[in-house]
């Protein structure tokens, strides 16, 4: 097996073979076996489109975790700006501005969450409990509860078009992941991400802004919401005030079972990428094998503990 | 003293840095700084020259910390000004002091653990790639890698910096500061943490940086380095500027005096065993896969023993597989006749403690009280039946305190506010309501001044002269001179030698701890 760590050229911690490939691994032996059609190139296809949608927040949840951040927001956030994303464009017509839309709410949800967390100093966990809870309530006042219906069709290229033949959900999540981490190894605000996490008396005494830093990650995590949402409404050709809820779990749940830690900024944006495969091949074989959407949620919470035991045989990094 | 007194006494550091000239690099008039409750610095004054080694002196809450706070910009100052070669300057935040050549190496690391090492050296001052935004982290390697060699640190700039050890890390700090091309380089206790073959290495570099003209301010509990590298001696107490001085006109002795403002013997003169008691701890030919091979040791009940060796030689492995934080793979440890098995808790239960080196990560919960601290290993024993009862956990706590004569308002103080040598009276304290009989002490003085020294050894004699035995560690080699009755040196992760009482010195330790070079 070749060293996955070293072929993401970041300062990962993973020496061995990580947790999460060998999660990987046997999840699509298992499911290859006992799930009819798992290894359909149709359905392979399928899990990768549907997986984009994920990874779009699960970026951006890396990037927090490290700052030894959380943010649970963002399922709801992403929900809201669906909703948003749908009124706008039944009412003007106009896609792209109902994109603009989507994305300002999620930014400004975004900003909120760094605001209470880097200035006002409260915990990660309560702040965006709350801007969850205000972000939900949001998304059912204006929707008033029902589904948003009347997205006229051009959207559904967004999520079913091709470019070049590659499905074009593929192709986002593809420039997102780039974009990441380039954003993450390349750049000043990627190296005071871990920073962040992990000294940030070190990064305020270097002159670094770290309140700033700490709200444009944040920023960022929004901006990224919007953008799922964008899949997502294009997805279901409609914007449902409850789509999203609850997807905070999945993605905190790929970083998580890709092997970033939740302290002293330990990060690793590849494995975040084969986390979210496993959650979403984990989600796929389940309803392939027609699996209640209730009892995968336990099979993911098995997922993450198994990928961390894996992660903790060999003992601290 | 007057600014005029004071800028006559430098003539040798001006002379060193051959400049002849009589305005100094940087000065300090009347600093203040006051926090609510408390003047951290009162008018102090201070001023240092091109080339010149600044020792500044000064028992824990002295003023030491917050004056390099105020120096680097990270507090500032309510009241005084700076002039910088004579010109009056502005000092307010960490930008202000990087634009005037200030670098200070803290104590406490300031090095972020999942960045490398070159993006450590270079934090905040990434060279800029092709595009906006973008580092050029080839450049930012190769420059670190520069500077990494200018201090003789062989070592990969691309290492993550949470795999370094603390001496390791040391350089990295040091490798950080060098390469803002300092013009005033604030060392904060350079050496705590150094082994005697790098502090070496580190006075080779201080000495070279002198000779380019830097001014080094230089922070110490170290009296020996303190008259080796020093061109003056400046001595802090209660945050006034006590004293400033020529290490050729004054003594050891005289600066304990300044230090503390009244004599301290520094010998720690206790009383040796005379006839120990029986043996209460036996290590059997323990190896563990923690890198110690077949340690074979014993304490016995009123002595202090001694565990030293270069740091890395294996003596805090030492104490963790005694404690049972290690595993154990093949060998034997009996405490009081029984045989050591399973985790620290039930090394407890057995009258062990364990003292860490690190007293502020392993030792306090430190935004907890003082009480809490030094109820929460006793817990068990103080309230068998679980109920918590707070007279008791009062009394206890206030007994304690006494018998320790640590020095707190009250018990309810958080532990984080008193002084190094309190929080570790604070830390030995928490062992003394479990009723343990066997201490391994690990590092007892580290970071802790001069006066509270001899409180420290005082109270582990008394733990000894009550029955009760110490397993004590320490880079320190006078401290085991002075203090144990017998000691082994460990090297490699092996024990390679016991020195007796009346063979029990400095150069006796280091023969045996050096590597065969």
């Amino acid at each position: 097996m070749p060293d996955l760590a070293t072929a993401s050229t970041a300062n990962s911690p993973i020496a061995t073979i990580p947790g999460v490939a060998v999660v990987l691994v046997l999840l699509s032996a298992l499911f290859a076996t006992v799930a009819p059609g798992f290894l359909s190139a149709a359905n392979l296809s399928n899990v990768l489109m549907q997986s984009t949608i994920l990874l779009m927040i699960a970026l951006p949840m890396t990037l927090i975790i490290m700052t030894e951040g959380l943010d649970l927001s963002v399922g709801a956030v992403l929900t809201l700006a669906s909703v948003v994303l749908a009124l706008t464009v039944v009412a003007t017509g106009s896609f792209i501005l109902g994109l603009a839309t989507a994305l300002a709410v999620g930014l400004a949800f975004g900003v909120l969450n760094g605001i209470l967390v880097a200035w006002m100093a409260i915990p990660p966990f309560v702040a965006t409990l709350g801007t969850l809870g205000v972000a939900q309530g949001l998304a059912l006042i204006v929707s008033d509860g029902q589904s948003v219906v009347g997205v006229p069709p051009s959207i559904l290229f967004i999520y079913s078009g091709k470019v070049s033949g590659v499905p074009m959900p593929i192709v986002l999540g593809g420039a997102a992941y780039l974009f990441f981490h380039v954003l993450l190894y390349h750049t000043r605000f990627g190296t005071y991400v871990p920073a962040l996490g992990g000294n940030r008396e070190a990064l305020k005494l270097a002159g670094v802004p770290d309140r700033g830093m700490l709200i444009a990650v944040y920023g960022l995590g929004g901006i990224m919401a919007g953008v799922a949402a964008m899949l997502l409404t294009a997805r279901m050709n409609a914007g449902h005030p409850t789509a999203a809820l609850g997807m905070e779990f999945d993605a905190i749940a790929a970083v998580a079972v890709g092997g970033t830690s939740f302290e002293r900024g330990n990060g690793w944006l590849f494995g975040t990428l084969l986390g979210v495969f496993a959650v979403g091949i984990l989600r796929n074989g389940l309803n392939l094998m027609a699996v209640p959407s209730s009892a995968q949620v336990a099979c993911i919470g098995v997922l993450v503990i198994l990928a961390l035991y894996i992660d903790s045989l060999r003992g601290p990094s | 003293m007057s600014l005029a007194h004071e800028f006559m006494g430098s003539a040798g550091a001006r002379l060193k840095s051959g400049s002849g000239n009589c305005v100094p690099l940087l000065e300090l008039r009347s600093i203040s700084k006051s926090f609510p409750g408390v003047q951290a610095l009162d008018d102090v004054s201070f001023a240092i020259w091109p080339g010149e080694v600044h020792m500044l002196l000064g028992e824990n809450g002295a003023g030491k910390s917050s004056l390099i706070k105020v120096l680097c910009g990270a507090y500032t100052a309510n009241a005084g000004e700076f002039y910088f070669k004579g010109e009056r300057v502005e000092m307010h935040d960490p930008a202000d002091a990087r634009a005037l050549g200030i670098a200070v190496i803290f104590q406490e690391f300031s090095l972020v653990p999942y960045l490398d090492i070159a993006q450590n050296i270079f934090l905040g001052r990434e060279f800029p790639g092709v595009l906006p935004g973008t580092i050029d982290r080839q450049r930012i390697r190769d420059e670190a890698k520069r500077v990494l060699d200018q201090i003789g640190f062989d070592i990969d700039p691309r290492t993550p910096v949470h795999k370094l050890g603390i001496a390791q890390q040391q350089m990295v700090e040091i490798a950080k500061a060098l390469s803002q091309d300092a013009r005033i380089l604030v060392m904060d206790e350079p050496t705590a943490a150094l082994s005697d073959r790098e502090i070496e290495r580190l006075f080779v570099m201080v000495r070279k940086l002198q000779a380019d003209g830097v001014a080094i301010i230089y922070i110490s509990h170290r009296m020996a380095e303190v008259f080796e590298l020093g061109d003056r001696i400046t001595v802090l107490r209660d945050g006034r500027k006590v004293g400033s001085v020529l290490p050729s006109e004054t003594t050891p002795d005289e600066l304990v005096r300044l230090m503390v403002g009244r004599s301290v013997d520094t010998s720690y003169g206790r009383h040796f065993c005379e006839k120990p008691g029986e043996i209460v701890l036996d290590v059997q030919n323990v190896t563990a896969a923690n890198g110690i091979s077949d340690i074979n040791l014993t304490v016995r009940s009123g002595e202090i023993v001694g565990l030293c060796g270069l740091v890395g030689s294996g003596r805090t492995e030492v104490a963790r597989a005694i404690f049972g934080a290690d595993r154990i793979a093949s060998g034997q440890i009996h405490v009081f006749g029984e045989l050591r098995k399973g985790a620290p808790d039930v090394a407890v239960r057995q009258g062990l403690a364990l003292i860490p080196e690190s007293r502020k990560t392993q030792g306090l919960a430190l935004l907890r009280s003082v009480g809490d601290n030094l109820l929460v290993a006793g817990l068990n024993k103080l309230f068998p039946d679980g109920i918590f009862r707070k007279t008791v956990a009062r009394r206890t706590a206030d007994e304690t305190v006494q018998r320790l004569r640590i020095a707190t308002p009250s018990t309810r103080q958080i532990v984080n506010f008193l002084s190094g040598g309190n929080q570790q009276k604070v830390v030995i304290g928490k062992w003394l309501t479990t009723g343990a009989r066997l201490f391994i002490i690990d590092e007892p003085t580290r970071g802790i001044d001069v006066g509270a020294k001899a409180e420290i050894f005082n109270l582990i004699d008394g733990l000894v002269q009550e029955g009760a035995a110490v397993l004590m560690i320490s880079s320190e080699q006078s401290e085991i001179v002075h203090v144990c009755d017998r000691a082994y040196v460990m090297r490699e992760g092996r024990i390679v030698g016991e020195l007796a009482r009346e063979e029990l010195t400095e150069e006796n330790i280091l023969r045996l701890g050096m590597h065969h070079a």
